[in-house]
């Protein structure tokens, strides 16, 4: 069985989702629905945490760029938190995730844009 | 302004340990001697707690078992706890009393092997779970847990349900056995202050706790003079010496006793009486004797007597209230008492002769004859307790006694009495019923919270047994477990809780549950002991056990591993046995803060691990280095795999006689993925994606890719993977299958399905390709004619 959990708290007008477990096509849907119920429409943008995330795969990064096209669409940002070391990080810059959505190596930098 | 929400995926592993947690945490409760009816109440409320259900409740068959009494509920609307549902095997809480493990039910819609109860349909209930509460032969009633709108369920959630009504059971078990106790001993002294014998029972120091009325009436004492003093009060003088050191004997050994000495009765004068014990077991601890005082002094006057003048002694005989009897240097009867007759309803001429052995119970005559003829040709003395036919046609127990009469020198028969000792007997055989009930139900305790067999876990080969204490010793709480954890590594766990009976049976439950949601967590070892220590000390049964907990890396070998006060694990390999010493502490239960250690060792390649409890090893006639020793050599000699090891060990160290204390035996043996390759077949669904991770980490972590590498080819592997899952069509039972190899630093990676390649739709789709062709160093997509393979290879760094 494949398990992700998703921690929000809102830090001023950012929500900022903590990701943490594993995300395949099994749970992939399901993340989807927690992060875009997680911001409502006066925040200005959301931040994922990805530091606790051992597995994405492409149904995953799906996700995140399906989210940064809706956000988008309200005029609402979406950040990206993971470390240099995180064997993640291949992943989502071959796929070009950079590409919609701003990456950081720590939540307070992200947090400080 | 700060706000926080939380929404929480149910994470695998976490429920599981919560779901334990929650059941370790009933039973505590339940071993805290929490009512019956407050049991279940939580039992319910933990229920639709855990799993998220509407309602939940528990439902007890009735006397007749004709009906199901909702006893307890967990929001069900008022009024419907204390209905009564009729059994029907047609609806599912009447289905699940015949079934032998948990029920689950997606949607009654769909359910075709039986329909909702009456106040399912009621409260228009789609999903359900049902689960027997008691063994099979004993069913208490069933736990049930409904919900309004669908609910899936997990197999876990069954097992947690299961786990529940299994702690429910054991509850109602023991509050109907306590009962039972109660009523017998209620029983016990009701017969005991009606019988004419003198009764005593003593604690297990010496101390009389209890004596009965007839006592009282023979000693003159009062009830208060006669309590904690010791029984041996009241004893001829000359006779205390021999029998405080046949008492001090028998005591030490917890042996039955017996002794004739004169008690001083209420008028002043001596009679002799002949004192018997039996130890008596409470929950298995030994607890005092139970015993009997018989007059015998009219037989001991008799035969006297008989020493001194035939004649005075048939007038003696006749006017005594015990049965006697003569027989000629032949063993033919010569005589027999008035007393004899009466109780026999014979006349004198039809017991002279050789004919005295017809009134013998069928059952008993061959041992009566036997022993007789044996004692008679050696002229010994004879005693005997058997069963003889009195005048109304009923059996009672008697105990006969001869000895050889001589006159100038000349043997010429014997002279015999016998005593009614049929209340004294059935007394006897009530206690044993008592114990042998108590032996019983702690012994299904135990099976039932076994594992039934142990989790086929891949890479390891893995053997357990228990053998259950001989008859008269109670059962212990030993146990075994094995878990995976999801890590790659397995935890293996052999414990003993300190005592016997169905509370060490109980506590053993509690702990193994314990374990493994503490195993489950990846912590070491002895944070795991310390953790389980804070609980038995935080709880209120003053539990201890020894227990050795032992993490284990298949691939490496690596054992890391903390003993709670326990044996030290062996291991078997081609460079001999060793015994794996370190890491030792104290019990679990003993102190807090417990200070636990941890050692680490390797297996050599091949090896094979026992585990064990100091059943196996420990007895009264060697010391434990000797048998460390024996079971040493034993496990050198054996072979047949671990379940060969296992039967060698117990058949060589234990022998053919039952154990005095219960064995445990646990044998695993680590295969290491040594081939360099890995395949399988896997359903074409979803869910097979983590069963393939969690094997792909296994095969990547023994041949050491770094975690970078490692996440990466479980990635590519996994969306082409998906790709085969998205495709798969036709049979619902489509698999798709996975070969992965590793040589000369290369890794190849062949994943082939059924159906055929299609360009994916949606950026998505082509993002999963784009991660496979970026991850790895090579890739092929061949079309062949029953389906589409893919070939990647990749270099991982040296």
């Amino acid at each position: 069985m494949t398990s992700a959990e998703v921690a929000i708290e809102r830090r001023g007008g950012t929500v900022v989702a903590h990701l943490s477990g594993e995300v395949d096509m099994t749970n992939a849907a399901r993340v989807r629905e927690e992060l875009l119920v997680s911001v409502p429409n006066d925040a200005l943008a959301l931040v994922v945490d990805l530091d606790g995330c051992r597995y994405l795969d492409s149904a995953a990064i799906e996700v995140l760029f399906d989210l940064a096209r809706r956000l988008g669409r309200r005029r609402q940002e979406l950040r990206l938190v993971l470390a240099q070391s995180s064997p993640l990080l291949r992943v989502l810059t071959l796929t070009d995730v950079q590409s919609v959505a701003g990456m950081h190596e720590t939540l307070d930098s992200a947090l400080a844009q | 302004m700060q706000w926080r929400r939380a929404h929480r995926y149910r994470d695998e592993v976490a429920t599981r340990a919560r779901q334990q947690a929650a059941v370790a945490d009933l039973g505590q409760r339940a071993l805290a001697g929490l009512p019956l009816d407050d049991l279940i109440d939580e039992a319910v409320a933990c229920v639709a707690g855990e799993l998220g259900t509407d309602y939940a409740s528990v439902l007890e068959l009735t006397r007749d078992r004709r009906g199901l009494l909702i006893r307890a509920g967990h929001g069900l609307p008022p009024g419907v706890i204390g209905g009564v549902l009729a059994v029907r095997a047609d609806e599912l809480p009447g289905y699940a009393l015949e079934s032998d493990g948990p029920l689950v039910v997606d949607d009654f819609a769909e359910e075709t092997r039986f329909g909702p109860s009456p106040v399912q349909r009621d409260l228009q209930i789609v999903s359900a779970m049902a689960a027997p509460i008691g063994t099979p032969g004993r069913r208490f009633g069933v736990l049930g847990a409904s919900s309004r709108r669908a609910h899936k369920f997990s197999p876990d959630d069954a097992l947690f349900l299961q786990a529940i009504a299994n702690v429910v059971g054991a509850a109602a078990e023991r509050a109907r056995t306590d009962e039972l106790v109660r009523d017998s001993e209620a029983r016990f002294r009701e017969l005991a202050d009606t019988t004419p014998a003198l009764m005593w029972m003593t604690d297990a120091e010496g101390s009389v706790t209890y004596v009965n009325k007839g006592w009282l009436r023979f000693t003159g004492r009062t009830l208060q003079e006669e309590l904690g003093a010791t029984w041996a009060v009241g004893a001829h003088p000359d006779d205390l010496h021999e029998l405080l050191s046949r008492w001090r004997e028998a005591t030490a050994r917890r042996e039955e006793f017996r002794v004739e000495y004169r008690l001083v009765r209420a008028d002043g004068s001596e009679r002799w009486v002949l004192a018997e014990g039996l130890p008596r077991y409470d929950a298995g601890e030994f607890v005092g004797y139970v015993g009997t005082a018989t007059d015998i002094h009219d037989r001991r006057l008799i035969e006297d007597a008989l020493r001194e003048s035939e004649a005075t002694f048939r007038d003696l005989a006749d006017s005594a209230p015990v049965m006697i009897w003569t027989t000629d240097e032949r063993g033919l009867v010569t005589f027999v008492n008035a007393g004899w007759l009466d109780y026999t309803g014979t006349t004198l001429e039809e017991e002279l002769g050789p004919s005295w052995s017809l009134g013998v119970h069928p059952e008993d005559a061959p041992a009566v004859i036997s022993s007789w003829n044996e004692k008679l040709a050696e002229r010994k003395p004879w005693e005997l307790e058997y069963r003889l036919r009195g005048k109304d046609g009923n059996y009672r127990w008697i105990v006969d006694r001869g000895v050889p009469r001589y006159e100038g020198g000349r043997f010429v028969g014997y002279v015999g009495t016998a005593i009614d000792i049929h209340e004294r007997k059935t007394m006897e055989a009530r206690l044993r019923e008592v114990y042998e009930r108590e032996h019983t139900i702690a012994e299904t305790l135990q099976r039932s919270l076994l594992p039934e067999r142990l989790p086929r876990i891949e890479g390891l080969e893995i053997a357990a047994r228990y053998l259950p204490a001989g008859h008269g010793n109670a059962v212990g709480g030993d146990w075994y477990d094995a878990l995976e954890r999801a890590d790659g590594r397995v935890a293996l766990v052999v414990g003993d809780v300190v005592g016997h009976g169905l509370r060490a049976a109980a506590i053993m439950g509690q702990l193994r549950n314990a374990f493994r949601a503490y195993g489950l967590a990846e912590i070491s070892p002895a944070e795991v002991m310390a953790r389980v220590n804070r609980l038995i000390i935080s709880g209120e049964e003053n539990a201890m056990a020894t227990v050795l907990y032992l993490v284990l890396d298949r691939e490496t070998g690596d054992v890391t591993f903390a003993s709670a006060g326990h044996p030290p694990p062996l291991v078997l390999s081609s460079d001999g046995t060793e015994f794996l010493e370190g890491g030792r502490a104290v019990p679990v239960g003993a102190a807090e803060p417990g200070i636990f250690r941890e050692a680490t060792a390797t297996l050599p390649p091949g090896a094979t691990l026992l585990l064990y409890t100091d059943g196996l090893v420990e007895r009264r006639d060697a010391s434990l280095e000797q048998r460390l020793g024996e079971l040493a050599e034993v496990a050198r000699d054996a072979d047949g795999g671990v379940e060969g090891l296992c039967d060698s060990v117990l058949m060589r160290v234990v022998g053919e006689r039952r154990p005095d204390d219960d064995v445990a035996l646990l044998a695993v043996r680590p295969r290491p993925v040594s081939t360099g390759s890995m395949k399988l077949a896997l359903p074409a669904e979803p869910e097979s994606l983590s069963v393939l991770r969690r094997r792909l980490g296994r095969f990547l972590h023994a041949v050491q890719a770094s975690e970078e590498a490692a996440y990466e080819v479980t990635l590519t592997v996994c969306e082409a993977a998906g790709n085969a899952i998205e495709h798969a069509y036709g049979p619902v039972d489509a698999t798709f299958d996975v070969e992965v190899s590793f040589e000369n630093g290369t890794l190849l990676a062949v994943v082939r399905d059924r159906g055929s390649w299609r360009e994916r739709r949606g950026t998505h789709r082509g993002r999963g390709l784009k991660i496979i062709e970026g991850l790895m160093d090579d890739v092929q997509v061949t079309t062949e004619a029953d389906g589409t393979v893919i070939r990647m290879r990749r270099r991982l760094a040296a």
